[in-house]
């Protein structure tokens, strides 16, 4: 008896003890942000080896298929060419955005010099990383000095932002999660707004546009670089729909992004913007 | 020892499967609460409230919460399964499966709270239908463990 009620009341103080750690680290995460590196040390040696045999039958498969093809001659030719096609449509991108300001800049003689110099092509090792968020991971990390809030690009447009780097990997939060917002503009009159994530793939919205703002279908939305989180003009999608709402003072609207933001294998990172860090 | 790989090895493929079903979203159980309370069940002594904390921070890395979240969590239940495992030994699979139910509803409830409490709002309410996918799953789990636990002797 007086061996079982001291086994149980040690139990007990384990339990207690275990529980007041378990605050303390949620409030050292959620406050200070200071344990980060536990995080990324069990991400780096627990998580990405099982994220990368849960992703080893996809690989395989695609290894087959790429050695069932013709030589490795004409894969590095392949490869040439998927690099110059990316650097290209890069400047095709940037082309599109800058034709539209300068036809509203025309008059203003404002020289814009936006130009990505430097662009890494990384993986997308697995295309959901979160249950209950639109958060994704690449196979780039601290090693290759990926930092944390990075803007990430398709090659048609913007995609989300770097969230948390760990050595190996690194995971992108994608600007269609429900609790994201872009500061954007419509290119054709500079019109300043915020693009919103649905939570879906295919769709984002504008909630709060002005009642009196000239938005049409079919307008271009790009990054505002407002903020300092987003490059300035990087495009994000075209308007499909506008909702007057007269009981809300405002102006709805639907982007349709250029980029399957959910579905797509290969990003581009870009280096020469670096976003200012939210202070805590 | 051999007892200790076995279950540990059970815990990487409950990882495993966990961020394989990612993208069914809410849809997806519990695996590793799953895992973790058949081994409280069958052989209590094993991993301990200890062992169940240190499952929950890398449950929490997993799962991309905040470090602790799951922990907390997974704790409360292992302190609770650890001293009413004798009446749940007892029960059959799909009694054991509805107080797993009613178990996991509180703790969703526990996390949901954490969630507006610090104001991330990761959770919806549609957090709720984890719950029932893994009392669904419960029995699968559960004769699938017991096979492997029968095979090893682990006692």
């Amino acid at each position: 008896m007086q061996l079982f009620y001291k086994k149980s009341t040690q139990d007990f103080y384990i339990f207690l003890f275990l529980i007041i750690l378990s605050v303390s680290t949620i409030i050292l995460d959620n406050k200070y942000k200071k344990i980060n590196y536990i995080r990324s040390i069990i991400s780096d040696v627990i998580i990405y080896p099982i994220d990368v045999i849960s992703s080893t039958p996809k690989s395989i498969i695609e290894l087959f298929v790429l050695e069932s093809q013709e030589g490795p001659d004409l894969q590095l030719e392949i490869t040439k060419l998927q690099d110059e096609n990316l650097n290209l449509k890069i400047k095709l991108q940037e082309l599109q955005s800058l034709k539209d300001e300068n036809l509203r800049l025309r008059n203003m003689a404002k020289e814009s010099t936006i130009i990505a110099n430097k662009q890494t092509l990384v993986k997308v090792t697995s295309a959901s990383a979160h249950p209950n968020k639109k958060i994704i991971s690449i196979d780039k990390g601290r090693k290759e000095s990926v930092f944390e809030g990075q803007n990430v690009l398709g090659l048609k447009g913007l995609i989300g932002q770097v969230i948390e780097v760990n050595y190996l990997s690194s995971k992108v939060l994608l600007i269609s999660d429900l609790n994201h917002n872009v500061p954007a503009q419509i290119t054709r009159t500079g019109e300043k707004l915020i693009v919103s994530g649905m939570g879906r793939d295919d769709k984002l919205r504008v909630s709060y546009a002005p009642l009196n703002m000239d938005i049409k279908i079919g307008d271009v939305v790009a990054t505002s670089g407002i903020a300092d989180r987003f490059k300035l003009n990087i495009p994000i999608g075209k308007i499909s729909d506008v909702i007057y709402n007269q009981d809300k003072n405002f102006v709805e609207a639907i982007v349709l992004p250029y980029e399957n933001i959910g579905n797509i294998a290969e990003l581009i990172l870009i280096w020469d913007y670096i976003p200012k860090k939210a202070d805590e | 020892m051999n007892n200790f790989i076995i279950i540990l090895l059970s815990f990487v493929i409950s990882l495993l499967i966990t961020t394989m079903t990612f993208s069914l979203g809410v849809f997806s159980p519990d695996w590793i609460q799953l895992v973790l309370i058949y081994w409280l069940l069958a052989v209590p002594s094993v991993i301990g409230l200890i062992g169940a904390w240190f499952i929950g921070i890398i449950a929490d890395v997993t799962l991309g919460s905040t470090l602790g979240m799951h922990a907390l969590t997974y704790v409360a239940i292992s302190f609770v399964v650890m001293q009413s495992y004798k009446f749940l030994r007892y029960l059959t699979v799909y009694q054991q499966a509805i107080i797993i139910f009613i178990i996991f509803i509180l703790k969703y409830t526990i996390l949901l709270w954490i969630d507006r409490l610090l104001d991330i709002n990761v959770y919806t309410l549609s957090i709720y239908w984890t719950p029932l996918m893994s009392a669904i799953l419960w029995p699968v789990v559960f004769y699938i463990l017991r096979f492997i636990r029968r095979k090893y002797y682990i006692a």
